[in-house]
């Protein structure tokens, strides 16, 4: 990997972003799906409107 | 067209980025841009990026201009002007909830960024500029394109200029923000993870991203990035794909977030419930200043007003909704987060708060001096306001008076200053655990040691009160004019 960069990242920062990615990332993962099975649910017990389901992500945004 | 015209300057601060530099003609300002930038900047203004920012007030508008010659013709690519923010502050003069707005300012110009394919390339605190209650992004060179797999480059430079300095003013203490005053590129991680106490490796985002993070600089430190397992990780699948990034994000946000201050318990804070100032003689200082500045103001049609010991910002307002930008300037953090939260409640415009130790305010600071200009050379001001605050100075700082108005006289044309006398209750408190060697500390030596230096225009005893506030007009400014 060949990175034109004016600011020198460090490498210990590197290394530990590549560390953090892996677990960062599986969170993420996590959320969205777990976003989805609610989701599902939600879908199939009442119709939940596309506003209301842009308010709940908002919302899970600030608590995590 | 190359120019050899000696009116265009280049910015001192502006040469770490190949990018393209700011430069100055005739009182504007320009920014460069170089052919080397060419790709990501048609990206920024292509994707809608840019769009999107300045009409959500992230980042400082622009134009682009043809009739301004450029300083390099070998290298230009445009030339563009940037709107000017009216004052421009440092991270050390902010207080701890400007820092965390900045912090998650940045944050949110990263996620915009992402979503039009790219990328800040730096997170540098001194990119961000307050105005009208708003932080907003003025480097507008701050993008790269973003290559799935690319880690943050910033993400060092986000910890070191604001994670680190707010975690050690949330867990330590809030006089540490002046640790950036010393280290011009954020506080370093390994001093941050040192000061900080133990319970603050029990947050995950602060163990990740200041303790961790300062291990893993001090294991690798002065080894290449090590781009053979970069690759290997990034062939797997398994290097900085764009949901490990937005999760970097999240945990970051989610960190500053979780900080928290509280302004209580220091000096000023509740100064306005202290002060010995009867309701009467407080609303005619009020209105006395009102018909100062009234005075004042009418000479310029967007004057810059510096109150200086402006505590939460009372008599700053009254310049303020005048319509002068106002420079809000107190020594104590916890009167400057309560003025800037109170701008931001309200929305205010033309108001920024900011700390500032008049004993020993912001210098020159970074390469050669020039990088982050000093207090009088961001003046001078239109008017300054000293209310209540000589006595400070000249009582508990031993600051003669004739080298106090020789100092002010160079800040600002107009000068609004308050005397308080020896007897009033408050030098009292300042002298009563110390011997009295203020003999020319009364009316007529505080006249006689402004007039070196000021023509005195006004005087007017506060009904009331044993003060006196004076008009005066600079003139050192003025006859050097």
């Amino acid at each position: 990997m060949h990175f034109l960069l004016y600011l020198d990242p460090g490498s210990g920062s590197f290394l530990l972003q590549l560390l953090l990615a892996a677990l960062l990332g599986g969170a993420v993962a996590v959320r969205m799906y777990w976003k989805k099975i609610k989701g599902f649910f939600s879908r199939s017990s009442s119709s939940t409107s596309s506003n209301e389901e842009i308010t709940s992500v908002d919302e899970q945004k600030k608590d995590g | 067209m190359d120019s050899n015209n000696p009116l265009i300057k280049k910015h001192p601060a502006s040469f770490r980025d190949p990018s393209g530099f700011l430069f100055s003609l005739d009182g504007k300002l320009y920014r460069q841009i170089n052919r080397g930038y060419q790709a990501e900047y048609d990206q920024l203004m292509k994707s809608g990026l840019y769009q999107t920012l300045v009409k959500e007030g992230l980042l400082i508008p622009h134009q682009e201009v043809n009739d301004v010659p450029s300083l390099d013709s070998s290298t230009v690519y445009r030339v563009i002007r940037p709107e000017m923010v009216p004052f421009i502050s440092y991270p050390y003069e902010w207080s701890f909830s400007q820092l965390k707005t900045a912090a998650l300012v940045t944050l949110q110009i990263q996620r915009k960024a992402l979503d039009s394919g790219m990328s800040l390339k730096d997170a540098s605190a001194y990119n961000i500029q307050f105005w009208d209650s708003k932080a907003v992004l003025i480097d507008t060179l701050s993008f790269e394109i973003y290559k799935e797999g690319q880690p943050w480059v910033a993400y060092r430079q986000f910890c070191q200029h604001f994670m680190a300095p707010l975690a050690l003013m949330a867990y330590r203490d809030i006089r540490l923000n002046q640790l950036l005053r010393v280290y011009i590129d954020g506080v370093p991680l390994d001093l941050a993870s040192e000061l900080l106490p133990f319970q603050s490796r029990l947050r995950f985002s602060l163990l990740a991203h200041i303790h961790l993070h300062a291990a893993a600089q001090k294991r690798y430190a002065g080894k290449p990035v090590p781009t053979k397992l970069a690759a290997q990780r990034q062939n797997k699948g398994g290097g900085m794909s764009r949901m490990a990034l937005t999760g970097l994000l999240d945990s970051l946000e989610s960190g500053i977030r979780s900080l928290s201050w509280q302004p209580a318990g220091t000096e000023w804070a509740e100064y306005y419930d202290l002060t010995n100032y009867s309701t009467q003689a407080f609303e005619e200082k009020k209105r006395l200043v009102a018909q100062f500045l009234n005075t004042t103001l009418q000479e310029n049609s967007k004057p810059e007003v510096w109150d200086l010991g402006a505590n939460t910002g009372l008599f700053s307002r009254i310049a303020s909704q005048q319509g002068a930008l106002t420079l809000s300037f107190d020594i104590d953090p916890a009167a400057v987060e309560r003025n800037y939260q109170q701008t931001v409640e309200k929305s205010e415009k033309n108001i920024l708060p900011l700390v500032l130790d008049l004993t020993n305010p912001s210098p020159a600071l970074g390469w050669a001096n020039q990088e982050r200009q000093s207090l009088e050379e961001r003046g001078p001001a239109d008017v300054v306001m000293a209310l209540a605050l000589v006595h400070h100075l000249v009582i508990s700082n031993n600051t003669p008076l004739t080298d106090l108005a020789a100092y002010l006289a160079k800040l600002g044309h107009w000068l609004i200053i308050e005397f308080v006398p020896k007897s009033d209750s408050q030098v009292q408190r300042l002298l009563a655990s110390r011997t009295d060697i203020f003999t020319d500390y009364h009316r007529d030596g505080f006249g006689t040691a402004f007039s070196q230096f000021f023509s005195i225009v006004e005087t007017c005893t506060v009904q009331d009160s044993e003060r006196t506030l004076y008009l005066m007009k600079s003139r050192i400014l003025h006859d050097a004019v």
